[in-house]
């Protein structure tokens, strides 16, 4: 297993590799120098001045060839070094090494909520196919699906502020155990619910027509048993995948829900970054992000031989 | 039911367990209501900032954190809620003859918040700091551009500015050439006065996160006792040894919120009094007109026209355009309910901004078109579409909207867009954006240096929003207008009739002059603001 991981890996640098030179590609020769939009974005009292805008660039490197400014960057890299942002001036690492956390645990919370509800009332819908409560809950799923983040979050949000006392509001970041994580839970929640639930839905309707679980039921086996143990293992393994790219999904990218309830992560540092034009940062959002869905690829690699034990007989097989 | 005797009543346990269910209740519904009625240790000021800013130097000369300056530094001089220049770190100034070398005094009282004086040799070392290519300090040529030695520090290529000498409580300064105003130019926080031995290293750059820590190396009346900039928190505590009078506010607490409706619910629910800088276009519904007034300030908005492209290339369409649009409608559509105030000439606020002989733009639909029909293009059809850039806001969208809406109706254009940015244009339309949203104004109540940033050709605005306007009777008239002694009259009159020649030029859509609203609920005194777009006194803000 250690050769498959140290394999995987050697595969995945040349890969990130090549995403982090057309990332910085485009942020370099693409619109926006980051010195040059500190100006540009001023108020008009604050005048265009070439001279002074040059000089600021040198002082920071930027007038060096996109060449020499990927290798120098690469090169600080492999010393651990992710530099300082262009327009903070602030570390990189002390930057990410803070969002990431946050984002982290909005997503391992985000995709355990969706568990514990999704798939239990998926195998119930599945088990009750065409019943009225397959309906509602299977109508439910839609509507969850149907309402992007970006409405649902400041909607609660602001529907909230009319009803809670002052200094109730759940706004920021107070950990994982704190009421304020309450709100953003529910809202990266919504959609994930609905994808899993209706995954799980389909899966359990087509492992319910095996041959085996007939057998299990003529053989008098109580339909929990059935369900618990026949019918849930094989229909896991492709919820599992979908649930580690859920969380990759929303660790890189909970934009509205960080913008609107005030979260640290990485999606509001991401837009910071973009905005800005802030090439060290971008860059570094792009390695964490590259190197987190090769992670979870490996991690749900890993996992199938456990929920599916004919996985790994056939990988013993290969 | 078990029953407990207590002498003559009994008291059953359904009786025991409502009453304790009932306080858990009490206390857990009049628990926060206490909390709020009970005497806090002091008032505590809480306000809201729009954006998690990363980067909280006092020395960058603009942008978000720049607004909160004056709570944690002092400037040299000040100027009040009324344009007047107030001392501070200096507390004398007076030039020579011919107004090229100016001496500074200082106040002897001035001192940093470790308790240790404030030199000469830290006003100068703080200028020059502010200087520096690497300090990215957006607004220092509006303080140290005349001053000789500057160009090589602004350059990169010194880090002693040669014109400024510190002496013992006092400094020398040479300018290049003469201003009278010079001392007016030092009266902001763009270049505040902090101690160069922890802030400056020894390269002549800024030492990172100098600031930080509540290092006594800042002079102003709270010190920043923390930051966290990952939850966008700031907390602000009164400076023990500021040499000014004791502020009231026991404590400041800044925490950022990006959402303008998150913002406003929690400002009219009273968990927060202030706000940075809030702007929305129902602000004064939402907030009252309290929370959005404030004294106008020398600083307006309009738009500007790129005279090198088409169709602006043409004098008389740019008239067209102009006089097109109901300017009084204009100032419904973007604040029907204030605070801003619509103008009609580029300078406001200024000693000066009265002009009888000043013609302001008429709104004739009937000219217009007429001007339009003797244009080289003949009419409507052959124009090319017109873009906006700048429409970054709700009020300047629904300006340039109801611009938009005034050409269609009146004059029959129709191919107009607009945008927030220049480089969200696609590759051809960057090059040819026409009409620039953007403000002008000064830190200094004088017509002529008001005029020098915005219409005279060396100016920002001229280059890069009026495609390099250059009228020589304007520059003219600026340049000798700023020559004359600030209490010449004839410093004001050439700048209004550099202002009048101007207006015949057809170069703006004048829009509204600048409320420095307050961003605080009406029960929070002392918030004014000047045209620096600073708190005035935060020594004397108190929460009612």
């Amino acid at each position: 297993m250690l050769a498959y991981v140290l394999r995987r890996l050697i595969v995945w640098v040349p890969s990130v590799l090549l995403v982090m030179l057309g990332v910085y590609a485009l942020a370099f020769y693409g619109a926006g120098d980051p010195i040059k939009l500190i100006f540009l974005r001023a108020p008009g009292d604050v005048a265009y001045d070439p001279v002074k805008i040059e000089a600021i660039r040198a002082e920071a490197g930027l007038d060096r060839p996109f060449q020499v400014q990927f290798a120098s960057y690469i090169w600080n890299l492999l010393h651990g070094n992710f530099g300082n942002s262009l327009t903070s001036g602030r570390s990189v690492w002390a930057m990410i090494s803070a969002a990431a956390p946050v984002s982290f645990l909005l997503g391992l919370m985000t995709i355990l909520v969706t568990a514990v509800v999704a798939i239990p009332l998926g195998m119930i819908a599945g088990l009750r196919q065409n019943s009225r409560l397959d309906y509602a809950i299977l109508g439910t799923a839609v509507a969850l699906w149907a309402i992007p983040a970006y409405v649902a979050g400041p909607l609660l949000m602001v529907l909230l502020l009319m009803v809670l006392p002052d200094g109730a509001v759940p706004y920021g970041w107070g950990g994982l155990f704190s009421v304020k994580v309450i709100l953003p839970l529910i809202v990266l929640s919504f959609q994930p619910i609905a994808l899993i639930l209706r995954q799980t839905r389909a899966a359990v309707i087509e492992v319910m027509t095996e041959d085996y679980v007939r057998t299990a039921r003529a053989k008098g086996v109580p339909e929990h048993v059935v369900a618990l143990r026949h019918i849930l293992r094989p229909v896991l393994t492709p919820v599992v995948t979908q649930l580690g790219l859920i969380m990759i999904t929303i660790v890189n990218g909970a934009i509205f829900v960080e913008l609107v309830f005030g979260l640290p992560g990485l999606g509001r540092l991401t837009v910071q970054a973009l905005v800005n034009n802030d090439y060290p940062v971008i860059l570094a959002i792009t390695l964490i992000g590259s190197f987190l869905v090769m992670a979870s690829n490996l991690l749900v690699d890993l996992l199938y031989p456990l929920l599916d034990p004919r996985a790994a007989d056939a990988k013993e097989a290969r | 039911m078990d029953k407990i005797t207590t002498g003559q009543a009994a008291v059953t346990r359904r009786g025991l367990l409502k009453f304790g269910l009932g306080t858990v209740v009490a206390a857990t519904a009049l628990g926060p209501g206490a909390r709020i009625v009970l005497a806090q240790d002091g008032q505590v000021l809480k306000a809201i900032n729009p954006a998690f800013n990363q980067d909280w130097s006092p020395l960058r000369g603009g942008g978000v954190p720049f607004r909160w300056n004056s709570y944690w530094n002092a400037s040299a001089m000040y100027f009040n809620d009324k344009g007047e220049i107030q001392p501070y770190v200096l507390s004398e100034w007076a030039p020579n003859a011919d107004f090229t070398v100016w001496t500074l005094k200082l106040n002897p009282d001035a001192k940093f918040a470790d308790g240790s004086a404030i030199t000469a040799a830290d006003v100068k070392g703080s200028w020059e700091l502010s200087a520096m290519p690497g300090t990215k300090n957006q607004r220092i040529d509006q303080v140290l551009s005349g001053v000789a030695g500057y160009a090589a520090v602004k350059d990169g290529t010194a880090t002693d500015i040669s014109g400024i000498v510190a002496g013992e409580g006092e400094l020398t300064v040479t300018l290049a050439g003469p201003d009278p105003i010079f001392f007016q130019r030092l009266a902001n926080h763009i270049a505040p006065i902090v101690k160069v031995s922890v802030a400056r290293g020894a390269d002549g750059n800024e030492v990172p996160d100098w600031f930080l820590g509540a290092n006594g190396a800042t002079s102003g009346p709270f010190m920043l006792e923390s930051v966290d900039l990952d939850a966008g928190t700031n907390v602000w505590v009164p400076n023990p040894n500021f040499f000014g009078p004791a502020p009231a506010l026991a404590r400041i607490e800044l925490t950022a919120v990006e959402d303008n409706v998150t913002a406003t619910e929690m400002l009219k629910s009273g968990e927060y009094q202030a706000h940075t800088e809030l702007v929305t276009s129902t602000m004064v519904l939402d907030l009252g007109a309290d929370f959005a007034a404030g004294p106008t300030i020398p600083t307006s908005q309009h738009f500007w026209f790129n005279a090198t492209r088409a169709p602006m290339d043409d004098p008389k369409v740019r008239e067209a355009l102009i006089l097109a649009v109901d300017r009084d409608g204009l100032i419904k559509a973007s604040f029907p309910d204030g605070p801003h105030q619509k103008t009609d000439t580029v300078m406001n606020s200024v000693p000066g901004e009265d002009d009888a002989a000043f013609v302001p733009y008429p709104f004739d639909p009937e000219a217009a078109k007429a001007a339009l029909a003797a244009s080289s293009y003949g009419g409507p059809e052959k124009l090319p579409k017109i873009m906006f850039v700048g429409i970054s806001s709700p009020a300047n969208e629904a300006a340039a909207q109801y611009i938009a809406e005034q050409w269609r109706q009146n004059l029959g254009i129709s191919a107009v867009d607009m945008k927030p940015q220049q480089d969200q244009y696609s590759g051809p339309d960057q090059n040819a954006i026409q009409i620039f949203r953007d403000d002008v104004g000064t830190r200094v109540p004088d017509a002529p240096s008001y005029l020098a940033g915005s219409i005279a050709s060396g100016s920002g605005n001229a280059q890069g929003k009026m495609g390099g306007y250059k009228n020589d009777k304007v520059d003219a008239l600026i340049a000798e207008a700023l020559a004359l002694p600030a209490d010449d009259p004839n410093r004001v009159a050439k700048a209004q009739e550099a202002q009048r020649i101007f207006r015949d030029d057809f170069m703006f859509i004048p829009w509204y002059k600048q409320t420095m609203s307050r961003w605080a609920t009406a029960n929070v005194q002392g918030m004014e603001k000047n045209l620096d777009w600073q708190v005035v006194a935060p020594w004397a803000i108190t929460i009612a």
